[in-house]
């Protein structure tokens, strides 16, 4: 009988030590998240359509709840973070500008991309006297923490009739066009904040660059260098005023965005000589070094056209019976074409910029995401993180949105990391990294 | 024109082998005593421990046990707050064996049917890792016929023929969104067969001591027409032609295996073993489909897996002729190295206790039941080839019993 009892006795050992040990392995050693020496209490963002969370050629709500400064404000709540506000669109206005949707390939694999035109928020037209007549979006008026505005330069910062010019810019009002008179930098100052990120300054290089560069009337300009470093020493210099905080980002290469990387002229020129193998060059207009005096040339693989470029219109004759973009005196125009001059004349305004940046972050202590060189990476050798391998290729990359130009929500959680690592480098803080694998990539039909 | 250059995502169907994957549940007395069982003559599961020592086997037996394994895994990411956790599945390793062989002759034949490998994994399709891999049940199952003969009264030698049944069923999410934000998916499921052998020398100079080698040779297992399973978006199915093919192969590695018995009296058995565990093998992991595309191309994964060592130790003291009490433990190598770490296998060094408990429930019939617990060592690193960066903590749980008839 007492060995029936002892037996007992091991079976219980035995079990009770199955039980005890039954737990999953935990992480609880690991150090408290910390906010360092910065104050995530109220954070603001600064800056444009990036800064918004536009994607694929229009702002609308998805894309806002997918904003880069959204997703670093969540991860800023176990810092001590506070409540973000956005400009959303309402639900019933949920498609906000529009955007583009893919909705299926060719026979030749070539994606297919529709408008959306429901559910959009524009309520009405302005006119603006001197300018024109600008539609305009669905107030907003809650709180703001997200001051992103699509379009807005650096340039536009304390330019007072901005307002009435951008209808992004207009929906954050209360007042409305044509009678606004707020400036961009008074109105992100006018509450009191502890941290900020900034990326203004892309539409600086941008806006020249998308718009083909320079040569035609309605050409976008370049930002005088020495203009930008004025803006943003007196930008920086008012948004550390009270003692804030803060992260800036650099200017990407703008030859880095599948906007000037996927339309190749090799490529058109192939698909044209499919058809017509007799055709030996494309010609474009294109800049001398100045930037200044356009002249047809051929165009070499060098020279980047744009992905909004209607190929439709190759060989259409004109007027003269001169094949378009196959006939100096008939070239590919000048809007749809960063040619390689047009292309250094970016180059320099950016590093001119990006020296700026750095060397004013620097001087207040701030955080710097170099998305310059982080893009560049990206360009030469993809991304790879938690079994996703990411590139810089249009739809197939999974970063950049069906414009070519902004991000998907994936695109959008990678540009957080890079400044909540630049943010915890600085301040010895612990905002925990978001998880890119949650955030979508193009959505496919 | 606006031309696509066509989605080329690169899968990374990753199965991984690692000691994670090598299962050491071969028998519930040998599992008391920690794993050990090499250089012991304890009952029929020495087809696998030592085919070698089937021949000095006082008796016959047939045995069948089961360890119900409960892999507890979490994986952090770098840099993160949020935990994953493997979910409660349980695996469950098996052995059973037979020993025959006339009263008094110098032979014996043996069959054992067990599984030294296998691995279930299941980490959901919402973590962190999920394209690399969201759930694996990986298994093998060995069939060993065994001859063993006696040399002399000290020396006795065993070998025996394998056949392994392989089986696997991985999944994985592809990043292909969907209009609803659903990820692809894919799943590969198929199985294989592959040859091998084992081989022992059993050496009992005196009562006290015994000794014995055992060889067990690696087996290479082909899996042959399995089906890929591939669930993306419609815009791109043609790009993932589903249901398809897949071919791969495994090198299940050999092992070479010591071991010590010493039996001081009747009371007392204790067992040292080292086992050498031939994983450089493991070089690569490829995967060939049967349809091809530009989307969907054949992969191959760097492995690069080093040779791994465990060294075992365990007593058996019987309290009354009719219970044993049994414990032991032991310490086992990675296989893998450092930027190789999967989440099919978070392995790592790692150490381990075990327990156990014997009980003559009649003259001719044992009950036995074991406990191991393994502590997987932390491993934070980031894996070269999916740049999954985080930090793996892996406790394992094995309870098991079996039941042994002998005459």
């Amino acid at each position: 009988m007492s060995m029936m009892k002892n037996l007992k006795n091991y079976i219980y050992i035995l079990a009770a030590t199955v039980f005890v040990a039954a737990c999953k392995p935990n992480f609880n050693s690991n150090p408290a998240p910390s906010k360092g020496t910065a104050d995530f209490t109220r954070y603001i963002s600064v800056g444009n359509s990036l800064t918004a969370g536009y994607a694929d050629g229009g702002l609308y709500l998805t894309g806002q709840l997918n904003s880069y400064p959204s997703i670093i404000a969540s991860q800023m709540a176990s810092v001590g973070g506070g409540t973000f506000n956005q400009p959303l669109f309402a639900a019933s206005q949920s498609n906000g500008s529009g955007y583009l949707k893919l909705t299926g390939f060719d026979a030749s694999g070539n994606p297919i991309t529709t408008s959306v035109t429901t559910n959009l928020a524009y309520v009405g037209v302005a006119t603006v006297p001197g300018f024109g007549n600008v539609n305009l979006l669905a107030k907003y008026t809650g709180n703001i923490d997200n001051y992103g505005v699509p379009g807005i330069k650096l340039l536009h910062l304390t330019y007072a009739p901005y307002a009435n010019l951008n209808p992004y810019f207009d929906r954050m009002l209360s007042t409305t066009s044509p009678n606004n008179t707020t400036t961009y930098l008074s109105l992100i100052t006018s509450k009191p904040f502890t941290f900020f990120t900034n990326w203004l300054g892309n539409n600086d290089a941008l806006g020249y660059a998308t718009g083909g560069g320079g040569g035609y009337a309605t050409a976008d300009a370049l930002t005088d260098p020495n203009t930008f470093a004025q803006l943003y020493t007196l930008l920086i210099g008012t948004l550390t005023a009270n003692g804030a905080k803060g992260a800036c980002a650099t200017i990407p290469d703008v030859t880095t965005i599948p906007y000037f990387t996927t339309i190749t002229v090799p490529l058109v020129l192939a698909t044209v000589q499919k058809a017509v193998p007799t055709v030996q060059a494309l010609y474009i207009n294109a800049a001398d070094a100045t930037g200044t005096n356009y002249a047809p040339r051929i165009a070499t693989a060098a020279d980047l056209i744009v992905l909004t470029f209607p190929t439709s219109k190759m060989g259409v004759p004109n007027g003269s019976g001169y094949p378009y973009g196959l006939d100096p005196r008939n070239p590919i125009e000048t809007q749809y074409v960063l040619d390689v001059n047009e292309q250094a004349l970016v180059k320099t305004a950016v590093n001119s910029y990006n020296a700026t940046i750095k060397s004013v972050a620097a001087s207040k202590g701030l955080a710097v995401f170099d998305a310059f060189t982080f893009l560049t990476n990206i360009k030469a050798s993809g991304y790879v993180i938690n079994g996703l391998n990411l590139n810089s290729n249009y739809i197939s990359g999974g970063i950049f949105s069906l414009d070519g130009v902004h991000l998907t929500p994936r695109g959008y959680s990678i540009v957080a990391n890079q400044f909540i690592s630049a943010i915890n480098s600085t301040y010895g803080s612990s905002i925990p990294l978001a998880n890119v694998s949650a955030y979508n990539g193009i959505i496919f039909p | 024109m606006r031309r696509l250059l066509l989605i080329a995502i690169a899968l990374f169907p990753a199965l991984a082998m690692a000691q994670g994957f090598q299962v050491n549940l071969h028998g519930q007395k040998q599992v008391g005593m920690g794993d050990t069982g090499t250089g012991l003559l304890q009952d029929g599961a020495s087809v696998l421990f030592n085919p070698g020592a089937v021949a000095m086997l006082p008796q016959n037996y047939v045995q069948a046990g089961i360890s119900p394994l409960f892999f507890k895994s979490a994986f952090q990411s770098t840099g993160s707050n949020v935990t994953y956790n493997n979910s409660n599945q349980v695996a469950t390793p098996f052995t059973a064996y037979a020993v025959w062989g006339p009263t008094g002759s110098k032979w014996k034949i043996g069959m054992g049917v067990y599984t030294p490998f296998g691995g279930l994994t299941n980490w959901g399709n919402t973590w962190v890792g999920k394209y690399s891999l969201e759930s694996l049940n990986l298994k093998a199952i060995y069939f060993q016929p065994t001859l063993s003969y006696k040399l002399s009264n000290t020396v006795s030698i065993g070998a025996g023929f394998v056949y392994n049944y392989g089986s696997v069923d991985l999944t994985e999410a592809l990043p292909l969104s969907s209009s609803s934000s659903q990820d692809g998916q894919a799943e590969l499921k198929g199985n294989g067969h592959g040859l091998g052998y084992n081989a022992g020398i059993f050496i009992k100079p005196s009562p006290q001591v015994s000794l014995g080698i055992t060889y067990r040779s690696q087996v290479n297992t082909k899996i042959d027409g399995g089906s890929a399973t591939f669930t993306v978006p419609a815009s791109l199915a043609s790009g993932f032609p589903s249901p398809n093919t897949f071919s791969s192969s495994i090198p299940l590695p050999s092992t070479t295996s010591l071991g010590i018995g010493y039996m001081p009296d009747d009371k007392w058995t204790v067992g040292f073993d080292m086992e050498f565990v031939h994983w450089s093998v493991y070089k690569s992991l490829d995967f060939n489909y049967g349809t091809t595309t530009t989307s969907l191309q054949n992969t191959s994964e760097i492995r690069n897996y080093q040779d791994a060592y465990d060294v075992r130790m365990g007593a058996e003291y019987k309290t009354t002729p009719k219970v044993a009490i049994r414990f032991g433990g032991g310490y086992a190598s990675t296989a893998v190295q450092d930027g190789y770490v999967t989440p099919e296998a978070p392995d790592a060094d790692r150490v381990y206790g075990t327990l156990g408990l014997g009980y003559k429930v009649a003259k001719n019939l044992d009950l036995d039941l074991a406990f191991e617990y393994e502590h997987v060592m932390s491993r934070t690193q980031t894996e070269i080839q999916t740049q999954l960066s985080g930090t793996f903590k892996t406790n394992v749980y094995i309870p098991g019993i079996s039941l042994s008839y002998h005459w």
